[in-house]
């Protein structure tokens, strides 16, 4: 069913919620602070192996479809230590930001491609096949797309092996917490696939913590 | 404030020679001569020739000199001088007007810069003979009042211009129309002081003002400078006399103001940008369409490399007109305002105004976007910013704290621990005890983004004493100070490692911490709440610290819960209960007991009940996250907490909340729903087979032996799916201890989920 959303009920009276924006909404397990843990996959001919992955969001700021954070791979067979990278994402709210990369070599063609390995793009994809989604609201669409894009080693050097010249086309799933990549590179043959589930590491329950800018 | 000093004995060091044998060509040199009250008697002799002399003396004197003004008008030099401008203008003849000019001089000088001056120029009467020596047919005298009367203007204790007052509205024309640029200069001076209120503006365009002021715009280049700025006061944030001048002859005049952005003059190209921008602040829609922002963005850049005041003023132009504004920073980041700012502040030395300005210029740069201050950071010149923060002018160590703050916005940069560096710290450490209060808070805000540090360690900000001088700072009397202190210590536990927390913890104690939770100032209550919510979140033995001094802190949490005076505290309060909720057993008993209290208290609505049924989306979302953390069946307790929420009325909010037009909202209903079984009663049973969902009647109180309904067993199995894939982490990250199975058993209906058991006090194995 297509999701290409009219509003056809009055504006809501309470707040957050901008029932003008046409933008992804706040989702608390995607705010700063919030962890995450699962595996990225590699696998081709040659390997198939499973990495564990721990990612941490640091920044948080959908008015410009900005989100930070770490990754830390753990087990990877070229390091001795965990290896932990800083990254950037753009987040798809056709504000800031298409379907459509527009660089690190990925065409309009690979997006499409990328994005419809997504269960959840598929609603979307004919719009977005039209004018790169840019018509969509996604204010209540109950997932979130992005790009990460690494940008430096925090704990190893650039000679540890890994290359982090690709990024990744990500989904979060706002209504289980769960996170969902693909890794492109065009000069890099395996198949990535990264997933991840919200973690609460160790409690019984969801803690929050936060921070202010001034 | 006046300086006194012990001045010397008259007889040691004034001049004792009759001042009629002394010729003028051995008068000792002026700066040699001590104020004294023998320059009050020359001022007041009948010799013409004597006065000119004191009064040029006098003048020498003070230029510039701040000290010798106080104590000639400590002595009572500036109603003498008055005396004199008063006479010499019954008088005739050369000398006359050598006295005009002198005393004129003198008394502009007086009121340079200095209020007491201001106040004895004002005092003695001599304003009105300044202004009637505008009409002298001498042009050195109009000359030498204008630019005391200029001087004077520039004071805030001068007078308004009374329009209205005879024959003053054709003064002010015939400043303008004049060819003298001392009198354009004046004219200007008066309008940008008399213009502040809008109803003085008006005032001004109603006579006629305005359109000299247009007229003029095409007129000598001190006529066309004078207007522009007579332009910018009277139109300043004036929506009525903005529009007048945009309708001005369909058009004209805003063009006419455009093309002079090109004149060859830089000053006439500065002034005509500040009053495009005083009309874009009005409204944006005045420039929009023409390319002019672009254009006025591009034209400031080039501005800024002009030497002197125009360079200065430049960049103090640039600030006001981006500021707030993304697009126009973006505007100025393309025509590379960066790159010629960080150039011009890696020239040494600089002026403190220049240098003020070029700070000031980065900071609004880097306020909002990420790529400027990249940019910033990229060119090198952040070296610059730290070692101003030492600068000797006030000013300038403001504007690089200004500077400072914005650039530690950068979460990467914060992220690589950038600025976490003893260069950049321990100066700001050391701005906090500013004798300036503005400088002490934008070093407090500059340092509140620093110590946001996601991997490294915080030991080293607490080794330079950081810790302990923000812990003073948080029983300032100001309330900014307090609060902002709070903020860095908040910022300074997001996610701190268990050490820092300890630190934080003993230097702030648990006391103080629930004192500063129930401040009078609801910014210092929300940050306070917020240091207990990044107390109590991380690691499970951080929950301790909502307990620590027999639970002081929780409960001044829970007072202020049930008096929120603002969302922000009650967001913030609701996190720290919904932390601690996220914990063991008795951690989730604590809370729940907190909320019946409150609910048992009967005088207003429980705070849960009005929190989920809030305006802001935001508190609606912490306080289902509550309810979540407490009917979470991760722990043994759970079925009794969720009997009293029910009981409580919670899930009658839950079912009015399935309509919430927020996504988060919806999506943590969702999940705090399906804890809650559906019937009432229900009791844990022993036995849980991972997969096995039977509708048991077999030992429960509420059993009726009545056949299992199918439909309702795979109703029930379908919500268990969505339960456990919504929130799949709370049956599978229990503190260690063995799986114990736990069931929950409604009538005709079994859930079972697994957990463990442990001593909700016990330190985590």
């Amino acid at each position: 069913m297509p999701v290409r959303v009219v509003e056809t009920s009055a504006p809501s009276q309470v707040s957050g919620g901008d029932s003008g924006s046409t933008c992804p909404q706040p989702c608390t397990l995607l705010s700063v602070g919030q962890a995450f843990s699962g595996t990225q996959n590699v696998s081709n001919k040659h390997i198939d192996e499973a990495w564990r992955v721990n990612v941490r969001i640091q920044g948080c700021d959908l008015d410009h479809g900005y989100l930070c954070g770490t990754m830390e791979a753990l087990n990877v067979p070229m390091a001795d230590t965990p290896v932990i990278t800083f990254w950037e994402g753009e987040i798809v709210d056709t504000k800031n930001y298409t379907f459509f990369t527009g660089k690190w070599e990925a065409t309009p063609e690979d997006d499409i491609k990328q994005w419809s390995k997504f269960p959840s793009f598929s609603p979307l994809q004919s719009q977005v096949e039209a004018d790169g989604g840019k018509s969509l609201n996604l204010s209540n669409y109950p997932y979130i797309f992005m790009r990460w894009k690494e940008l430096y080693f925090v704990n190893v050097g650039t000679d540890c092996g890994l290359t982090i010249a690709g990024f990744y086309y990500v989904c979060f799933s706002c209504s289980d917490g769960s996170i969902n990549g693909f890794y492109y590179d065009p000069n890099s043959s395996p198949f990535q696939k990264l997933e991840l589930k919200s973690t609460n590491e160790g409690r019984p329950g969801f803690s929050f913590s936060s921070y202010e800018l001034q | 404030m006046l300086v006194t000093l012990s001045l010397p004995s008259s007889t040691s060091h004034e001049i004792t020679l009759p001042l009629s044998t002394m010729p003028a060509s051995v008068s000792p040199a002026a700066s040699t001569i001590r104020p004294s009250t023998d320059t009050l008697i020359r001022l007041a002799s009948s010799d013409h020739g004597v006065q000119l002399k004191a009064l040029r003396d006098v003048k020498n004197q003070i230029i510039g000199n701040r000290t010798k003004k106080l104590v000639y008008i400590k002595l009572g030099a500036v109603p003498a001088v008055a005396s004199v401008l008063a006479d010499a203008l019954d008088g005739s003849g050369h000398s006359s007007t050598d006295l005009l000019v002198q005393s004129a001089a003198a008394l502009g000088s007086f009121a340079c810069g200095v209020d007491a001056g201001v106040r004895a120029v004002l005092d003695s009467g001599a304003l009105p003979c300044l202004i009637q020596l505008l009409s002298n047919h001498d042009e050195k005298v109009i000359g030498s009042a204008a630019r005391s009367l200029k001087l004077l203007y520039q004071s805030k204790l001068a007078p308004k211009y009374d329009l209205s007052e005879n024959g003053s509205v054709e003064l002010l024309h015939s400043l303008l129309n004049s060819e003298n640029e001392n009198a354009n200069g004046l004219a200007a001076s008066i309008i940008a002081h008399s213009c502040k209120a809008s109803a003085e503006q008006k005032a001004f365009c109603l006579n006629g003002i305005l359109a000299k002021l247009i007229d003029l715009l095409g007129g000598s280049i001190s006529q066309r400078d004078a207007s522009l700025e007579s332009l910018a006061s009277i139109m300043k944030s004036n929506h009525e006399v903005a529009s007048q001048f945009v309708k001005y002859e369909r058009g004209q005049a805003l063009n006419l103001l455009v093309n002079l952005t090109n004149e060859r003059s830089t000053r006439t190209r500065l002034l005509a940008c500040a009053c495009l921008i005083t009309l874009r602040n009005v409204s944006s829609t005045y420039l929009r369409g023409r390319g002019t922002e672009t254009k006025l963005v591009r034209y400031l850049v080039e501005l800024l490399e002009e030497p002197g005041q125009v360079g200065e003023e430049a960049s103090f132009a640039l600030s006001s007109f981006i500021e707030d504004d993304e697009h126009l920073q973006k505007l100025a980041f393309d025509a590379n305002a960066i790159d010629v700012l960080c150039n011009h502040l890696q020239k040494d030395p600089l002026q403190p105004k220049r240098l003020e300005g070029i700070l000031i210029a980065l900071a609004r740069m880097c306020s909002r976007l990420e790529f400027c201050r990249a940019k910033f950071l990229q060119m090198q010149a952040f070296n610059s910013v730290s070692e101003a923060l030492h600068h000797d002018c006030a000013d300038v160590r403001g504007a690089a704290c200004i500077c400072m703050r914005n650039v530690t916005r950068s979460v990467q940069n914060l992220s690589a621990g950038f600025f976490m560096n003893e260069n950049i710290v321990i100066p700001l450490l050391e701005l906090l005890h500013d004798p300036n209060p503005f400088i002490q808070l934008e070093a407090l805000c500059a340092i509140s983004n620093i110590v946001v540090n996601f991997r490294t360690s915080n030991s080293s900000f607490i080794r330079w004493g950081g810790l302990k001088q923000l812990v003073q700072l948080s029983v300032s009397m100001d309330p900014a100070i307090r609060s902002n202190s709070l903020c860095a210590i908040r910022n300074l536990t997001f996610e701190a490692d268990n050490k820092c927390k300890a630190e934080v913890f003993k230097e702030l104690t648990a006391s103080s911490l629930a004192s500063l939770v129930s401040d009078p100032d609801p910014s210092v209550q929300e940050q306070a709440l917020a240091i207990v919510r990044n107390l109590t979140g991380g690691s499970l033995e951080s929950i301790q610290y909502a307990f620590a001094e027999g639970g002081i802190i929780l409960d001044a949490v829970q007072r202020q819960l049930e008096c929120a005076s603002t969302v922000e505290s009650g967001i913030q309060g609701i996190f720290v209960l919904s932390n601690v909720a996220s914990g063991r057993d008795a951690h989730k008993d604590a809370v729940m007991d907190r909320l019946l209290h409150n609910m048992g208290s009967g005088s207003n609505p429980p705070y849960l009940l009005r929190f989920m049924q809030s305006n802001d989306s935001r508190l609606r979302t912490a306080s289902l996250w509550l309810v979540v953390n407490l009917a979470s069946p991760s722990c043994m307790g759970a079925s009794r907490r969720i009997a009293k929420l029910r009981k409580a009325g919670v899930v009658s909010q839950l079912k009015i909340m399935v309509k919430d037009p927020c996504l988060d909202v919806k999506v943590c209903r969702a999940g705090a729903w399906h804890f809650f079984p559906l019937k009432p009663s229900f009791e844990p049973i022993a036995d849980y087979s991972p997969g096995n969902f039977f509708l048991s009647a077999a030992s429960s109180d509420d059993h009726t032996g009545s056949v299992p309904d199918l439909r309702r067993q795979l109703k029930i199995e379908l919500f268990m799916c969505i339960a456990l894939r919504i929130f799949p982490v709370l049956l599978h990250s229990c503190p260690s201890g063995c799986p114990i199975p736990f069931g929950l058993k409604t009538r005709n209906s079994i859930l079972l989920l697994s957990t463990s058991i442990t001593d909700p006090f016990a330190t985590s194995s």
